[in-house]
């Protein structure tokens, strides 16, 4: 009981920073051209600090090419991206590279964890290109996504969800300004599922700033709000 | 930032061995690639710095290769015995492979004439090591009665091992009989000579210790031969001394063919072994896209691509290189017995100078794979493009 009226202020508190706290993720005319075809046109959004925001749309209406932009994994043709108050959209790769490592926490559909190495060192990999590589903070990351048991296993000794998980985790351990991802649950199953949900509910609850891309109309509607995309333009 | 460099770098070291370790069979071909490299290179580097000296032993069991004769001023083209004796001694021990003094002249035998030639035996056997009597060799100096053969002779005159021949000088004022201890075939003018101890040479022909000739082996390389023909020349003005230049000359052709053809053979090993390297480096990469592109995605820039590449290359090269300067000082001694039937000596020059030239090779086949790892595009690997 408690709980929900945590989650329920938390919603509130959330909504709440989405009038007043300041943006973290602002475009103005965003487009992205391949040849004749427009996959983002003229796109403008704001998400600001501590907002919990789901990116939704049809397959090809641009949400994929929309969040590789917003990761600094690609850039614009047109129009401005401002993160955290910096215009990334004009920034060169090794530019782009350092914004990816000091702001952004990627967490992918398929984990992309590397295979050789632990869930530990998986996590690790990620400090090792922002600073150095600290175990024990990464052990500490690990716990709070309740996986220190599974430190030493490798990715190919973990399920679907505690894959995730440490994905999660990698993405978290920086101290990101934002988290961005991608079908977060679209390879898991229902029960592993329900887990990462709670697990970015929970990280939203903490003040985290997501934005994340689904296909998922439950993980939708727990999102502060809901940008819809449509043949590369905002819908409604 | 010390501890933080040490840090980065332990973390890159653990990264690496892990990755190499979980790619045993390419890693393996890739220091099996470079063993073979650096084994070629060590063992042919090896043999190029001892072949000089090598050759010019090899060559010593060709004969002779330093001629002293008589000065031109010489009434009776001979010189003394003694002169020889002293010159023999002034020539550094190690330098010297063998020598003998020649005292030519006419004797009559049975069948007819013969030209008898008085010797060291033991200096003989020493310069021409390919002298293989039938018989055998006259092994003491003061032996006076036994004589070598050569073969032509031996020939006419119907002689055998064992037969007794009469030997008398041209005015017959002296006679000796002589055992025929070997019969020797050289396919020089020897075949037609008899040779017996000097001692008893003198007292034929009655030449009191003068002699015609001196042949020596000398272990001499390049202008060394012509310094110590020099020096002899000087000091010792009753001869005339000199390299015999057809050896030394077949020497320097023989010597300069065969190190270009052994770094000729260096040159395509190493191409070879580059190309492979860079095979094998090529489809690590590939194999690897998604997670170069993974951590790009996570920040990582093009330095730090190229340096997690190139640190594997460089640990590859380094386990190749260790294996193959083992393997290469075993190839270059089974290539010193084979061909000079010599021990290679290890010189300290050609390690540095294998791993050097192996990292140049692994690096070099390391700049295409390392350029497509740098131009990954995280965007369109992550998505599995």
């Amino acid at each position: 009981m408690d709980k929900r009226i945590d989650f329920d202020t938390a919603a509130m508190f959330a909504s709440d920073y989405s009038r007043t706290s300041k943006p973290v993720i602002e475009t103005d005319g965003l487009t992205k051209q391949f040849g004749t075809v427009a996959a983002l046109d003229d796109v403008d959004i704001c998400i600001r600090e501590g907002e919990f925001v789901a990116i939704m749309g049809p397959s090809g209406s641009g949400k994929t090419t929309l969040l590789n932009i917003l990761s600094c994994l690609d850039t614009p043709s047109a129009g401005t991206y401002r993160l955290d108050g910096l215009d990334v959209s004009t920034l060169t790769e090794p530019e782009r590279a350092v914004i990816r490592r000091e702001k952004i926490g990627l967490v992918f559909q398929q984990f992309h964890l590397i295979p050789y190495l632990t869930a530990l060192e998986n996590v690790m990999l990620a400090q090792h290109y922002h600073s150095v590589a600290d175990a024990d903070e990464a052990m500490e990351i690990l716990q709070s996504v309740g996986l220190s048991a599974r430190a030493s296993h490798l990715p190919s000794q973990l399920s679907g969800g505690e894959q995730q998980r440490v994905c999660i985790a990698r993405a978290l351990v920086n101290e990101p300004a934002i988290i961005l991802a991608d079908e977060p649950t679209g390879n898991l199953d229902e029960e592993n599922e329900k887990l990462i949900i709670e697990l970015l509910q929970r990280l939203h609850e903490d003040g985290r700033t997501i934005a994340l891309v689904t296909h998922n109309p439950e993980m939708g509607a727990l999102a502060d709000r809901t940008i819809r995309l449509r043949h590369g333009k905002l819908d409604g | 930032m010390a501890v933080n460099s040490k840090l980065r770098s332990a973390f890159l070291w653990r990264m690496l061995v892990k990755a190499l370790t979980v790619r045993k069979g390419r890693a393996a071909i890739a220091v099996a690639s470079i063993m073979v490299g650096a084994a070629v290179v060590f063992a042919l580097t090896s043999l190029y710095l001892d072949i000089s000296r090598k050759m010019s032993e090899e060559l010593r069991a060709y004969g002779a290769n330093f001629f002293v004769g008589p000065a031109a001023s010489s009434p009776d083209r001979r010189f003394d015995l003694a002169a020889y004796r002293r010159i023999v001694a002034s020539v550094p021990e190690e330098k010297l492979a063998g020598a003998s003094p020649f005292l030519y002249g006419v004797v009559r035998l049975d069948l007819g004439n013969a030209v008898l030639a008085g010797v060291d035996f033991t200096g003989l056997k020493a310069i021409s090591p390919y002298w293989q009597p039938e018989g055998g060799w006259i092994t003491v100096d003061f032996d006076e009665r036994n004589c070598i053969v050569g073969r032509g002779l031996a020939d006419k005159m119907e002689l055998t091992v064992g037969k007794t021949v009469t030997v008398f000088n041209r005015d017959k004022t002296f006679r000796t009989e002589l055992r025929v201890k070997g019969i020797v075939e050289t396919g020089e003018a020897a075949d037609e000579q008899m040779f017996v101890n000097m001692s008893l040479a003198k007292k034929i022909f009655g030449t009191g210790g003068r002699i015609d000739l001196a042949m020596l082996s000398v272990v001499a390389e390049g202008t060394e031969a012509d310094a110590l023909a020099a020096r002899i020349n000087t000091q010792f003005p009753e001869v005339e001394a000199k390299p015999i230049r057809k050896i030394s000359q077949s020497d320097g052709r023989i010597l300069d063919k065969i190190e270009g053809f052994m770094a000729l053979v260096a040159a395509i090993i190493l191409v070879i072994t580059t190309l492979c390297v860079n095979a094998i480096l090529s489809a690590m990469v590939v194999e690897r896209t998604p997670e170069i592109g993974l951590q790009k995605a996570l920040g990582a820039d093009d330095r730090a691509i190229v340096l997690q590449f190139l640190a594997e290359t460089v640990l590859i090269c380094l386990v190749g290189v260790a294996l193959g300067l083992v393997v290469g000082f075993a190839l270059a001694q089974v290539l010193g017995q084979t061909v000079f039937s010599a021990w290679v000596s290890l010189r300290p020059l050609v390690v540095p100078l294998t791993v050097g030239i192996s990292l140049v090779a692994a690096i070099a086949a390391a700049v295409i794979p390392i350029r497509s790892a740098i131009g990954v595009v995280p965007a369109r690997v992550l998505k599995g493009e």
